[in-house]
């Protein structure tokens, strides 16, 4: 279902008459320039997201401006992580639509999509949890344990995404190579149109591919 | 008790870290020996199947003995299409039945499978015309046939 909506947006969408056409996902896959600047631009606004959320995150920690109410802290710094987190999100799903089924297919995008959620969630907890009785601890250079816990979740989750992301860019995994097993069923290789090769098979035959 | 302040500590790890990661980006989208080896050249001689133009990296296919003798299909790592275009080489000149020789380095899989991979160092043309593939800077060997090496 997923995969076929996909296909389409990769392969149809956008697509004119004629043999050499191409869908618009494949003109911005197969783009001069237009790829690179929204590559460059999705690290550029992460680097603004984390280096900013870090510092926000440490100050929940107790680690850093311990003299800074955290209130002060958030509002100044806040504005710059949305603005980062905005220009990630817009440009990363420029990127998605560039090459839609790769990622669909990629055990990192996966993970990072599970851990953006975790990271997500972890906001929304410390909104219902944390914040509600922020007064009591805004002033506090260590702040209470459970919202020193969330923020180092926070933290770790983030630093998660990025790792992920990171490594999206290498084919070890790829669908249609002799892979472990399970990296064959979390991807779903059976169904892309790389197919699944169990790295188990191919040793068993001599470790050379048919 | 004096109060350890970590601030020092976090601006030097983000420094070095932003050191760190900056090198790495000026190399490449992916470091070279990650995925190919460089005690593994090979020299493929064969037709052009297809070029895919896309980002980060442009791939050729064409039909091509390997090491072994073999002749399977190989795909050859460029650099992104607009690397390619400030090369020389665009969809005209790299037309499918192109006759081609392509020095470059095969995978550390070395798996054959889907098709071989390797990246590609440099590509002659039937009219004796070479080009550099753009792999120079992500970790290639140098060998000094390059003067854009740096």
């Amino acid at each position: 279902m997923i995969r076929q909506f996909l296909v389409w947006l990769q392969d149809q969408l956008g697509k004119g008459a004629g043999d050499t056409a191409q869908s618009w996902s494949q003109d911005l896959l197969g783009s001069l320039n237009f790829w690179g600047l929204i590559e460059g631009t999705h690290l550029l606004s992460l680097m603004l997201f984390a280096g900013t959320i870090l510092f926000v995150d440490l100050r929940l920690l107790g680690f850093t401006l311990q003299r800074t109410p955290v209130s002060v802290v958030s509002r100044r710094i806040l504005p710059l992580t949305l603005a980062g987190f905005g220009l990630m999100v817009v440009t990363g799903l420029a990127l998605f639509y560039a090459k839609p089924l790769f990622y669909y297919h990629n055990i990192w995008f996966r993970a990072k999509l599970l851990f953006l959620a975790l990271a997500l969630i972890n906001i929304v907890i410390f909104h219902l949890r944390a914040h509600r009785n922020q007064d009591a601890w805004d002033k506090m250079p260590r702040p209470p344990t459970a919202t020193r816990v969330l923020a180092a979740l926070s933290l770790l989750s983030w630093l998660l995404v990025i790792t992920m992301g990171r490594f999206m860019a290498y084919s070890w995994f790829d669908c249609g190579k002799p892979i472990p097993h399970w990296v064959n069923v979390v991807q779903e290789c059976q169904a892309s149109e790389h197919g699944a090769v169990d790295a188990a098979d191919i040793a068993a035959i001599g470790g050379k591919a048919p | 008790m004096t109060k350890l302040n970590l601030a020092p500590f976090v601006l030097g790890a983000a420094l070095l870290s932003a050191a760190v990661l900056g090198v790495q980006s000026a190399q490449a989208h992916h470091a070279f020996a990650a995925e190919f080896d460089a005690k593994s050249p090979v020299l493929l001689r064969g037709k052009v199947n297809k070029v895919e133009w896309i980002n980060p990296h442009a791939w050729v296919h064409l039909m091509a003995a390997g090491p072994d003798g073999q002749v399977r299909e190989w795909m050859v790592e460029g650099g992104t299409p607009n690397t390619l275009l400030r090369s020389g080489i665009d969809r005209n000149t790299l037309k499918p039945g192109t006759e081609i020789i392509v020095r470059g380095y095969q995978s550390k899989d070395k798996a054959c499978a889907p098709v071989c991979k390797a990246n590609g160092r440099d590509v002659a043309f039937p009219d004796g015309r070479k080009v550099f593939m753009g792999s120079s800077g992500t970790g290639a060997p140098k060998d000094g046939a390059d003067p854009n090496d740096k």
